[in-house]
């Protein structure tokens, strides 16, 4: 539905923004943008991961290996304080972008 | 359960990252196609559908490295270290990486590589046989000079073994006069031993007839000297060294198994040395060599103190110097004891004196400069074969930049790439190695067979192991290094670079290492072939010299006749008589000679004094070569007569003494009188003047490189030797008078053999043996290099083609014309050459000093060399690039401009 491009622009922001209430694995960052989009928004593991790599060696996010009992081990990754800046910018400058978008658009803003 | 973490790191390419980091991402990635897998099987999906669904979660495992690789960038590794990583193969397997994988990989690798080398058959021949030839020839020679020059003699502590000479004012350094020696062994102190040993021969007749043996007259502990105990019996005591008590004999190994059938109960038994019965006292070790590799039997010296000559110099000395005494101290010891016979015998020694040589040093010094400047060749020739390996490689690696994009495209690593190209090189090293191996043992034979007679020592020279190992290294190593080139561009461009560009990136740092590559490879070769060409020069030069004599068609033998039998001259003068007789009715025998000491075969000099010239002071007599001859001698060998008469069947021992002189004489000691009819005195026992009645053509006695000497010849019934040089002129094929003449010596003496026998122009050339040697084994190495650069030259020049294709293409279609594009590109080979040439041109005039010592009437600077060399080597470098520039004459521009 969304291109690769479109998607592309905003994957950052969106995992940023999925760790900002707390830490969150790999896989379960994936299902929460399709369970939260409804299903309108994917990324496939080959997208996703190296993003979150990406992050991480931008000091963004942080990964933790963890093993809970009965579970597997699993990598939870944190927003550092850095993270947190970048994602309060990225917020703004997003929202400002759709205003500027809508406003080209014609849509209402009701 | 499925081993996700296996799964994904056998399609993870991460060569790139920091170990750590990628297992880190392995560990990861493996967590989340689990959880796929769980939750898919939380759905209801069975096992197997469940891990498919996991699966196929990626589909591009090769780009999802690369964005890994992209993503993870500050923790990817330098090239160095990169590099390292892939020549270092790491033996144990990366933690998540099973080992029988690597294995796998490994026998791939090397199939892949024996497939690929197997395509491109010409790269692969050129660059095999380029390294063997490197290998090869290093091998060989360097075994030759380390048996020869380098390992130590074959006795215990060798360093303490010298060789004393006495030096003479004329000639240096010089054979030892027996009194001389008896005075040495006295007087010094410095010796632990001190030993005396000449040249013997005798005749034994055994069952299949007479054999003269050659052997050593020696002092009695001359084998204590060398630290050498018999391997049978007890060897000489010093009660034998003495007169008439010296019939005992040691025999060689060699003649102990061929001529009594190896049998131990020998020894205290008797063996008849020309009629003589001699008490086989010992049996020498099967290695000892000593003085000559021919020596087949040891006798005591038993020089006479009471009729000792002092001024007869014909004994080799050697000694074993006490502990601590140095060559110098010793040096000085001899050389006072020397003066102070000079001193004390001035009609016999006036102005001699004494030097001390380390053995190893008089035995290999003659050989060592032409041995070194072979060492110094074959280097140039792997240096050479070095450079051409590298440059077909680098070439190769740039052809095939495009296949490797591509298979890194399609998910190959780069480690793995990496590996595949090293093994492909070593591949093609250990192919070159086992070539170059195969070579050098093929090589030992001809190069002992073509030195035998020139070259001590060179029997024993066998393949070392350690030179094997350092060649087959050096092969190696050049593969692998120049294997890496290619690795090491792609990851440094990136594959993406390589593959948009349609195969046809020319990197510029490759193309400047090729060029040099060439530069180098040509300069080498030029000081190779400059130096070739000047021994081959010196070698023409000097086997055109005129002997003065004829050779062909010449057998010359010796006969010896034992003194038991033919005590007195008339008996001897009768048997040479009687032979001389017989040889001239030889069918196939148009002339016969005899002398008593062959040209090229040692020299023969005696004092002479000139009538009517007042007497010289001591020490400064003169002296001349002296041959007593046959009538037939001068017919036999050709030699002309200028004036005058040879002599004839009247010039007997009861005829007036008349003497030959040669034309040297003449310029030396009559430049402004008339010879003919002057007496001279001749140092030979006789006593009265030989009237001069002729003059004859100058005969090069010593060699073909030294100039002709005075020389005397008188005839032989004046002064009667017992062992004879016989020359005889065939009509055609002189070896079929062999037989013959074996015959009649049979017939005259059955228990005569006829010995040495061989065709004097065998003689002839035995005697530039040595320059022979240098100069083919210097003419194939530079012939190899020759080679080499061509091969080289156009390697690189094909592949400018190749890159240029596109260029050519568009050039002819903005008018260029096929003469153009071949300007082009042959002009941009021959710069490269030419620069080559000049830079090997200087190194060569710098060089080629080294090799004046073994040049023969031929300058180091000769300019025809020089010339030939930059002639040669540009025609080869235009022919080099002809054919691929033929091929750029041909780029259709349509198509060339299209294929991109």
């Amino acid at each position: 539905m969304f291109t690769p491009e479109l998607k592309k622009g905003s994957i950052e922001m969106l995992v940023l923004s999925l760790l900002e209430a707390r830490a969150r694995h790999g896989y379960e960052i994936g299902k929460l943008i399709e369970s939260r989009s409804g299903g309108r928004l994917t990324f496939a593991l080959p997208t996703l991961y190296p993003t979150l790599l990406r992050l991480e060696n931008r000091g963004w996010i942080k990964g933790r290996w963890v093993e809970k009992p009965g579970e597997r081990e699993r990598c939870f990754y944190r927003l550092t304080a850095g993270g947190r800046r970048v994602l309060a910018d990225q917020r703004r400058i997003w929202q400002a972008y759709v205003a500027a978008v809508n406003d080209v658009l014609g849509v209402d803003r009701a | 359960m499925r081993d996700w973490r296996a799964f994904v790191a056998a399609r993870l390419a991460l060569d790139t990252l920091e170990p750590e980091r990628a297992a880190r991402i392995v560990r990861e990635l493996a967590a989340q196609l689990e959880d796929f897998a769980r939750d898919a099987r939380e759905r209801g999906a069975g096992d197997a559908e469940a891990d498919a669904f996991a699966e196929q979660q990626v589909a591009d495992w090769a780009r999802l490295s690369a964005d890994l690789r992209r993503a993870d960038r500050p923790h990817t590794r330098s090239h160095v270290d990169r590099l390292a990583d892939a020549l270092v193969a790491r033996p144990e397997p990366a933690p998540f990486r099973g080992g029988s994988m690597m294995l796998s990989h490994t026998l791939r690798d090397g199939r892949h590589a024996v497939r690929q080398l197997m395509r491109m058959p010409g790269f692969t021949l050129v660059a095999v046989l380029t390294l063997g030839l490197g290998v090869g020839a290093t091998t060989a020679i360097f075994s030759v000079v380390n048996g020869v020059l380098l390992q130590p003699l074959p006795f215990p502590e060798p360093h303490a073994l010298v060789h004393v000479h006495e030096v003479v004012p004329q000639y240096g350094r010089f054979s030892v006069a027996p009194a001389t020696f008896l005075d040495w062994r006295e007087q010094g102190t410095s010796f632990e031993h001190i030993a005396a040993f000449g040249g013997t021969s005798g005749t034994h007749v055994g069952d299949d007839g007479p054999e003269r043996l050659t052997g050593a007259a020696v002092s009695w502990d001359l084998f204590e000297l060398l630290g050498v105990r018999p391997a049978l019996g007890s060897g000489f005591t010093a009660d034998q060294d003495v007169p008439g008590a010296n019939t005992v004999i040691v025999l060689s190994h060699r003649l102990w198994q061929r001529r009594f059938g190896g049998d131990a109960s020998i020894v205290g038994r008797a063996v008849t040395l020309d009629g003589v019965a001699l008490t086989v006292v010992g049996i020498a070790p099967e290695s000892f060599v000593f003085p000559a590799t021919t020596t087949e039997f040891w006798r005591p010296i038993a020089i006479n103190p009471a009729n000792a000559t002092r001024g007869g110099h014909f004994l080799g000395v050697i000694a074993r110097l006490k502990d601590g005494v140095t060559v110098e101290q010793a040096g000085s010891e001899v050389k006072t004891i020397s003066e102070r016979l000079a001193i004390e015998y001035p009609d016999s020694s006036a102005n001699e004196s004494a030097e001390i040589v380390p053995l190893h040093d008089q035995i290999v010094g003659p050989v060592r400069p032409a041995l070194l400047t072979l060492l110094a060749a074959v280097t140039v020739v792997v240096l050479i074969a070095c450079a051409n390996v590298a440059n077909l490689l680098l070439v190769r690696a740039t052809v095939r930049e495009k296949e490797v994009a591509i298979r890194a495209a399609l998910g190959a690593g780069r480690r793995r790439l990496v590996v595949q190209m090293l093994v492909e090189s070593a591949v093609l090293a250990l192919a070159g190695g086992a070539l170059g191996v195969g070579l050098a043992y093929l090589a030992i034979a001809p190069i002992q067979s073509l030195s035998a007679g020139s070259i001590p020592r060179v029997t024993g020279v066998a393949i070392d192991g350690a030179v094997l190992a350092f060649a087959l290294g050096a092969a190696v190593l050049t593969g692998l290094l120049f294997g890496l080139v290619p690795a090491w561009r792609a990851s440094s461009t990136g594959f993406g670079a390589v593959l948009k560009e349609g195969g046809r990136s020319s990197s510029g740092g490759g193309r400047w290492l090729q060029n040099g590559l060439i530069v180098v490879e040509v300069a080498l070769s030029v000081v190779l072939i400059v130096g070739a060409l000047l021994l081959l020069k010196s070698f023409g030069r000097i086997t055109g010299v005129d002997p003065g004599f004829r050779s062909e068609n010449v057998l010359a033998f010796q006969v010896s006749l034992p003194a038991r039998s033919y005590a007195a001259d008339p008996q001897r003068i009768a048997f040479f008589e009687d032979l001389q007789t017989r040889l001239q009715v030889i069918p196939g025998v148009r002339a016969a000679g005899m002398v008593q000491s062959l040209p090229m075969r040692g020299s023969y000099v005696l004092s002479v004094v000139i009538d009517k010239r007042p007497p010289l002071p001591p020490g400064e007599g003169i002296s001349a070569n002296y041959r007593a001859v046959d009538p037939g001698y001068f017919d036999a060998l050709s030699i002309p007569l200028r004036r005058g008469r040879t002599f004839t069947a009247r010039d007997t021992e009861t005829a007036p003494m008349v003497a030959v002189v040669d034309e040297a004489f003449v310029r030396r000691h009559f430049p402004d009188e008339d010879p003919i009819g002057r007496g001279i005195d001749i140092g030979n026992g006789t006593d009265g003047f030989y009237e001069i009645v002729g003059i004859v053509g100058d005969v090069r006695h010593a060699g073909l490189a030294l100039e002709a000497t005075p020389t005397m010849y008188v005839p032989y019934r004046s002064d009667v030797f017992s062992t004879m040089w016989v020359v005889a002129r065939a009509e055609g094929d002189p070896v079929s008078l062999a037989g013959p003449i074996r015959q009649v010596i049979r017939d005259l003496d059955p228990s005569l053999p006829a010995y040495s026998m061989t065709p004097l122009a065998t003689v002839l050339s035995d005697s530039v043996a040595r320059r022979r040697f240098s100069m083919l084994l210097l003419a194939l190495f530079a012939g190899v290099a020759l080679f080499l650069a061509g091969v080289g030259l156009y390697g690189v020049v094909s592949y400018t083609v190749n890159q240029r294709v596109r260029e050519i293409g568009l050039r002819m279609a903005m008018g260029a014309t096929p003469r153009d594009v071949l300007r082009l590109i042959v002009g941009g080979g021959l710069k490269l050459v030419v620069a080559g040439v000049a830079v090997g041109l200087v190194a060569a005039v710098s060089l080629t000093r080294f090799v004046e010592a073994m040049l023969f009437d031929v300058a180091p600077t000769d300019p025809w060399s020089y010339a030939g060399t930059a002639f040669l080597l540009i025609a080869i470098a235009a022919i080099a690039c002809l054919v691929p520039a033929r091929r750029a004459m041909r780029v259709d521009p349509i198509v060339a401009l299209h294929e991109t």
